[in-house]
């Protein structure tokens, strides 16, 4: 068998069908993430408007968030939802999971319950939730009805109440999706090391912990890094409760609130919103460090 | 290690390109004032906001119209929706696609002017005082700006519009609504004295525009700096408060926008609104049968004044035909005509004398249009232009924090000021 030299258009066709292969997926990387993640990092050292551009201020931006009080508010706020949704959202989506898992007649029905929040618009969702929480909303009609308050609960005008009435809508609206990922990764554990460790008399908790949890394990980091990057950058479950104000004095707002509020209209100051977009760049990857360290260790 | 590290990159891009934003506007050029005298012909655009469709028919006529008067041209009309019309503009101005003819109310057209990319129509057209009331062109002069910026199209104002039924049911004589600030609180406690809370009058925190309306000075005269922060504004938001604490208002005003006040009349659930000449005829189609037991009386105070006018690009390649399609439109036959349609007041000094705006036709919508057009007299733009998004969200923000008893009326206003004036001097 002799070895025959590809003629030159085919060496071509191979050198350039990968990258026309990804070329379209590049561009999009490239127009839509990249030039815009580079211009927000110029804009943070200028003090650009939406029209006429602006000027070169240096660290200008980056000292007015230092002493901005609506940050260390926003801020506080985004972490606590990414601490409070981060355990719920890794772990309840699992046990639904093993739930809905198991074949037995009518599951089908639940695993579509549980995964329909998911198909509905956040901002639908959301405006169905204020409704049931203002104070004239079923929550506190049906309460008052019952007597069990004689005022209502200002879940939607009193910060924390608000925070954990979006932090609720959040895990209620995500658990159907991380079921989905969940679902697909315990498919990949293997039945035998069930069945084995059954027969080495595991009962149902010491399956989970030590067969169920060590095979999803990848997928649980997965999980909590897409957890707590979309709670870090919360917007629109606190943005329709709060009515777009971000609660009496603003102190219900999440950061990227913030940002959408120093960005809007024609007046906006684009770079210190951009330079809060840094900010919640640093502050995001934080618990990803922390989440990658934590699983390298645990491998 | 490196596929650790390109996922973290990766991840950042993801989290910084979600809000990502773009510089720079183009700067207008120059149209030389004699330009304007040209002839009258080829093709011109003009966009309006949210007139389809209940004003279409009304705006092909005045369009037709004028094809007819000057043969040879050409109108091609936009109408924008109402929803995110300032970002329509805006995208229009950076990219420089702005139309010749632009619907825009004051406070669009300044950030306009300040990149010089309208036409100071003062320099083309020598009449506009004699023929438009002076607090029409008064909106559309800025400080620091030489010139006038629009030709003014129709105003409106606010008027009190109050729920007989409820008023009646509750203790209180629909034919003496409150006059003052001070009465509606006073009513305001019978009413929810007498319906058990059930039903309560007052339903709206007050905006910066409430403290202008109750006297009190906003910007300095030279527009550099906000002094809202006075006692007399501390005293009004001190009084909303104890009527917040007092349970005269729902708890949902802290995060309601203004139309929720509205809203919560539309549906019976409060007894008093303020509104433009033309509500009770909006209330008509959402709920016919609030609408006759709705009675109107003067605003409080100085009552708001809303312009809207017609802006023509400075980078129109058709002047003549921008200026003069300009003027059709807000001529007093054509304003006159769409005023008779909808309750708005032509901004055209000729217009004072039609006695279809000073006479009531008896009902309780011409009665409110009557308010509406005498209230223009001493109607003020209430909002300084200066006030951008950002600053009245956070005016917004602090009102509602002193409602609630975070903080006094004094902090909130001292920390309103000192963000406005952060803002305003970057």
């Amino acid at each position: 068998m002799t070895y025959t030299a590809p003629t030159r258009p085919r060496r071509l066709r191979r050198l350039f069908t990968p990258w026309a292969l990804v070329a379209p997926a590049a561009l999009w990387l490239l127009v839509f993430n990249v030039w815009p993640s580079i211009n927000t990092i110029v804009l943070a050292f200028t003090n650009a408007k939406p029209l006429g551009g602006g000027h070169f201020t240096g660290l200008d931006n980056f000292a007015r968030v230092l002493s901005d009080g609506q940050l260390a508010d926003a801020l506080l706020n985004s972490i606590v939802f990414m601490l409070v949704c981060l355990p719920l959202l890794t772990v309840l989506p699992l046990l639904l999971a093993i739930l809905v898992e198991k074949k037995i007649p009518g599951i089908a029905f639940f695993r579509t319950a549980f995964y329909t929040p998911v198909v509905a618009s956040a901002v639908v969702v959301a405006l169905i939730w204020s409704w049931v929480l203002s104070d004239r909303g079923l929550v506190n009609g049906f309460a008052q009805w019952l007597g069990i308050i004689a005022e209502p609960v200002p879940f939607l005008t009193e910060r924390w109440l608000l925070v954990f009435s979006a932090i609720s809508l959040t895990v209620w609206k995500g658990l159907g999706y991380y079921m989905i990922i969940y679902l697909s990764a315990l498919g990949n554990v293997r039945r035998e090391l069930h069945e084995a460790a059954a027969v080495d008399g595991a009962g149902p908790v010491r399956r989970f912990w030590n067969v169920t949890v060590p095979g999803v394990r990848n997928t649980m980091l997965l999980v909590s890094v897409m957890v707590a990057v979309s709670a870090l950058r919360v917007f629109s479950e606190l943005f329709v409760l709060s009515n777009g104000t971000g609660g009496p004095g603003g102190r219900a707002q999440s950061v990227v609130m913030l940002i959408q509020m120093y960005s809007r209209g024609f007046y906006g100051h684009f770079g210190y919103a951009s330079a809060l977009s840094i900010v919640l760049l640093v502050i995001t990857i934080g618990p990803m460090l922390l989440l990658l360290r934590l699983n390298r260790k645990a491998a | 290690m490196r596929r650790y590290w390109t996922g973290l990159a990766v991840a950042a891009v993801m989290v910084v390109s979600g809000c990502g934003l773009d510089g720079a506007g183009p700067q207008g050029e120059a149209a030389p004032a004699a330009a304007a005298t040209g002839e009258v012909k080829g093709k011109v655009t003009l966009q309006t906001w949210a007139l389809k469709p209940k004003f279409t028919q009304y705006m092909e006529g005045v369009i037709s119209a004028f094809e007819k008067k000057h043969p040879g041209t050409d109108v091609t009309w936009l109408d924008q929706p109402a929803d995110a019309y300032s970002d329509k503009v805006l995208s229009q101005a950076a990219g420089g696609t702005l139309p010749d003819v632009t619907n825009l109310p004051p406070d669009f057209a300044r950030p306009l002017v300040k990149q010089g990319m309208l036409l100071d129509v003062s320099t083309v057209d020598s009449k506009l005082a004699d023929e438009y009331v002076a607090g029409g062109l008064d909106a559309y002069r800025f400080s620091g700006h030489q010139g006038t910026y629009g030709y003014p199209w129709y105003l409106n104002t606010d008027v009190n519009y109050w729920n007989s039924e409820l008023m009646t049911e509750y203790g209180l004589d629909p034919k003496q609504p409150p006059a003052s600030f001070d009465e509606l609180v006073e009513q305001a406690r019978t009413m929810k004295e007498k319906s058990g809370g059930k039903v309560l009058l007052m339903s709206r925190r007050p905006e910066v525009g409430d403290l202008r309306e109750a006297g009190v000075k906003l910007l300095s005269d030279d527009g550099k700096k906000f002094v809202f922060n006075t006692p007399e504004a501390a005293a009004l938001i001190d009084k909303y408060r104890a009527a917040f604490k007092e349970g005269l208002m729902p708890r949902d005003v802290l995060t309601d926008t203004y139309a929720g006040n509205a809203k919560l009349f539309n549906e019976g659930a409060v007894a008093w609104t303020t509104g433009g000449g033309n509500h009770i005829t909006s209330v008509a189609n959402e709920n016919p049968s609030l609408a006759p037991k709705i009675v109107a009386s003067p605003d409080f105070g100085i009552p708001p004044l809303y312009v809207q006018g017609l802006s023509i690009s400075k980078k129109t390649a058709n002047l003549p035909t921008a200026v003069a399609l300009a003027r059709w439109v807000t001529s007093p036959e054509n304003q006159a005509a769409f005023a008779h349609l909808v309750s708005i007041f032509p901004s055209t000094k000729s217009s004072a004398n039609d006695p279809f705006f000073s006479k009531s036709d008896g009902t309780n919508a011409g009665d409110a249009k009557v308010i509406a057009f005498n209230s223009l007299a001493k109607a003020e733009v209430l909002q300084p232009y200066e006030v951008t998004d950002a600053m009245s969200k956070f005016i917004r923000q602090q009102i509602s924090a002193a409602l609630n008893g975070q903080i006094s009326s004094k902090e909130a206003l001292d920390a309103a000021v000192a963000k406005c004036n952060e803002l305003l001097n970057q």
